[in-house]
């Protein structure tokens, strides 16, 4: 089943892929947390990849919707990895971030 | 107005009249600047560049309005001083010698003119006015100029010194090393954090080695933009490794209440290499006998 506003991929045993599109609506994030993380679950999926390679900027409320994205993912033994952050991304990123994210980060999905 | 435009008409018939004889006495003006003992020129240049000179004044007094200064002529004739003192700091002339020639190309002309038609122009206080007014304009022409081209040698000289001053090098495939040398303020924090996580994206680099054995002192303020950039570093997906720090430096970082514990550091250079190698998977050893 599609998700509107993004792109959810299973890559692999247990692993999927989430692109997130230009429509994507994080104001309400409730009802997309839960199709997001009702999909991977459906597929037994253990790890969840957020793609970020189009977001130049990740300012508080971006990051609040990573945040609450992947501690509802880690309530349900699914750990998220956001990858591909732009420097622009991570500079704005650091800026403002006291304690380590609840999510990990990696340059790309490993091979 | 009417006495202006007279005066711009009868000097526009007169230049029409004596073009040839006055760009030959101005040679002697461009070659007192740019041939005597700089040899910026050569005499044919210094023909070309009258000639062309006393054209576009007689453009311009030919023009429909020679008094205004937003005509193309008179553009053309600003265009005509800029490409000079562009040309002349080019080949290592100086802008003094520009504006000297300017100033006195202006009286150069006033005499030759008064020379070919016979007419007292230095008695003329409109004509002198005219020649001044626009002469000025074309002087600061020149100074723009050299402005804008002193500003771009300070840029490129900014850029050199940013890219000397943050040598990142790709150690292994994966690794970088960042030697930090010298007193770290925030802008320098900030040039090499920008430097170093551009380098990250492009290289795709796995492990970032930043070396503080050249840092002799840090403050509280710096201490928190070396936290920041690891932090960006790590945000990145690459594992950033401090190696290097001082005995003093660890004390000011203890004393200012700085949280290290995620971040993996290393007594020396050669040690964090070996933990970045460590944890890419890659084994160095020496060579069997």
């Amino acid at each position: 089943m599609a998700i509107s506003g993004i792109h959810l991929t299973r890559i692999g045993k247990g692993n999927y892929l989430l692109e997130p599109l230009r429509s994507m609506n994080i104001q309400d994030p409730g009802a997309l947390l839960q199709h997001i993380v009702a999909q991977v679950q459906q597929g037994h999926g253990t790890h969840l990849y957020y793609d970020l390679s189009e977001l130049p900027i990740i300012d508080q409320i971006y990051y609040d919707w990573l945040d609450k994205l992947a501690r509802t993912c880690q309530t349900i033994n699914i750990k998220m990895t956001c990858i591909n952050m732009q420097s622009t991304a991570a500079f704005t990123l650091s800026k403002f971030l006291t304690s380590k994210p609840a999510f990990a980060t990696a340059l790309d999905v490993p091979d | 107005m009417v006495q202006k435009k007279e005066v711009a008409e009868k000097l526009g018939a007169l230049f029409s009249l004596k073009v040839g004889n006055i760009s030959g006495q101005l040679e002697e003006t461009a070659r007192e600047f740019f041939c005597a003992d700089s040899k910026l020129m050569d005499d044919e240049e210094v023909a070309d560049l009258s000639s062309e000179f006393v054209n576009l004044i007689a453009g311009l007094l030919s023009s429909k309005d020679p008094h205004r200064r937003t005509s193309p002529q008179f553009h053309a004739l600003e265009a005509f001083f800029s490409g000079l003192a562009l040309r002349m700091l080019m080949r290592g002339g100086n802008v003094d010698d520009v504006v000297r020639y300017a100033q006195k190309l202006q009286y150069s002309l006033i005499d030759a003119l008064e020379k070919d038609s016979g007419i007292a122009f230095t008695q003329s206080r409109s004509v002198l006015l005219y020649f001044a007014q626009h002469f000025d304009e074309l002087i600061m022409a020149v100074f723009r100029t050299y402005l804008g081209e002193r500003e771009n040698t300070l840029k490129a000289q900014e850029a050199e010194l940013r890219e000397t001053s943050t040598p990142i090098t790709e150690i292994w495939d994966g690794v970088l090393t960042l030697p930090i040398i010298g007193t770290l303020d925030s802008s320098r924090t900030m040039l090499v954090m920008e430097a170093l996580l551009n380098r990250i994206a492009r290289d795709h680099a796995r492990a970032v080695v930043m070396d503080l054995t050249g840092v002799k002192n840090i403050d509280s303020q710096v201490s928190h933009h070396l936290i920041q950039m690891v932090r960006a570093v790590q945000l990145m997906g690459s594992d950033a490794i401090i190696t290097g720090i001082h005995p003093e430096i660890a004390r000011a970082l203890v004393s200012l209440n700085i949280d290290l514990s995620g971040v993996t550091t290393r007594a020396s250079l050669s040690d964090g290499l070996k933990e970045a190698f460590l944890r890419l998977g890659i084994h160095v050893s020496h060579k069997e006998s």
